[in-house]
């Protein structure tokens, strides 16, 4: 797939501090992005080039996270690299503290040059336990979440229709599937998208 | 067999932050949200009782724990190979609901995959994709 070497080829180049812009690695649509990744891990298995954890220090453009199993992880990010942080975001918006699940190609010195960051990214199913102003309040697995509704950016489906910005027909009771921002060290999300059920 | 046609979203599992911290390792006890893995809503007896494809008629088969599945996100082609480790998605709070990638759709929520596996072939971001199953 000589495509997608190029494109790993370029994100190693980029880490390695060649001359790679955003326009270099951005022509590529997302789904075409993803269509073009070579997926050589054994079922079950870990992907390593895969990274879920926590940014215990940010430095230049390197983050070191802890992973959730203690696992420590570098992280390179490159003009190049996709970052979500319930908008598409930019690096400057990273903090420390925030979670996130990354995909890149691994460097030789063990480092992931990032072709994607997902910041503080969460997927709930979840019961609607209450909902108040440009806020629901969730039952998930026994916990509550606080979900906050983002002007401008919270939209729902429901059931499969399009998304739209009006979340007044999610009522008390209802199953849904909320993707959205975590706060870090609490229980309160933003909401990017609820997909409510009929 | 022919290939199921659906819906595929993820869920996190294993060790993990925020709201995910207490999610567990799923039904099998191995789920790990860097593994390729995926969640079956016909694992066993109790779990079907809970995810109930057959509400929305689908005929999902009975497989177990480290059984492989195929998934191949209709909306860019690219496939991902994952074994099960849990139960779930639960279909029935979700029939007839319909994803589509221009002519690409898929209907019913047919299986959940981890973080690593997801975002082989999509972007987390996106939440759901329209999907086919296989097992080869």
């Amino acid at each position: 797939m000589p495509h997608t070497l190029d494109r790993r080829r370029l994100l190693a180049t980029a880490a390695l501090g060649g001359v790679v812009g955003a326009t270099g690695l951005g022509s590529l649509a997302p789904e075409a992005a993803f269509a073009a990744e070579a997926a050589a891990v054994e079922p079950g298995a870990p992907d390593p080039n895969f990274v879920e954890g926590r940014i215990s220090k940010i430095s230049g453009h390197l983050l070191l996270v802890t992973g959730s199993d203690t696992v420590l992880h570098s992280i390179r990010v490159t003009d190049g690299t996709s970052i979500w942080k319930l908008h598409p975001s930019t690096f400057d918006q990273v903090a420390v503290g925030d979670g996130l699940y990354a995909r890149g190609v691994r460097l030789p010195d063990g480092t992931l040059a990032a072709d994607s960051v997902w910041v503080n990214i969460v997927n709930l199913h979840a019961h609607i336990a209450a909902v108040g102003r440009n806020v629901l309040h969730l039952d998930h697995m026994g916990r509550r979440i606080v979900a906050h509704v983002v002007p401008g950016r919270s939209a729902a489906v429901y059931n499969g229709t399009p998304a739209v910005s009006d979340l007044s027909l999610l009522k008390v009771g209802r199953h849904v599937q909320v993707l959205g921002a975590w706060h870090p060290d609490t229980n309160e999300i933003d909401i990017a998208t609820v997909y409510a059920a009929a | 067999m022919a290939a199921l046609r659906g819906e595929m979203s993820w869920f996190c599992c294993g060790n993990a932050w925020g709201p995910c911290g207490s999610t567990g390792h799923g039904a099998c006890g191995t789920c790990n949200s860097g593994n390729y893995q995926h969640a079956w809503p016909n694992t066993s007896d109790a779990c079907y009782a809970i995810t109930h494809p057959d509400t929305c008629g689908l005929g999902m088969s009975r497989r177990g724990c480290g059984f492989r599945h195929y998934t191949t996100n209709l909306c860019n082609g690219a496939r991902v190979g994952t074994t099960i480790a849990d139960c779930g998605p639960q279909t029935d709070l979700f029939c007839g609901e319909t994803t589509c990638c221009g002519s690409a759709c898929g209907s019913n929520r047919i299986i959940d995959l981890t973080p690593a596996a997801f975002s082989a072939i999509a972007s987390l971001s996106v939440g759901l994709r329209p999907c086919s199953v296989d097992i080869v």
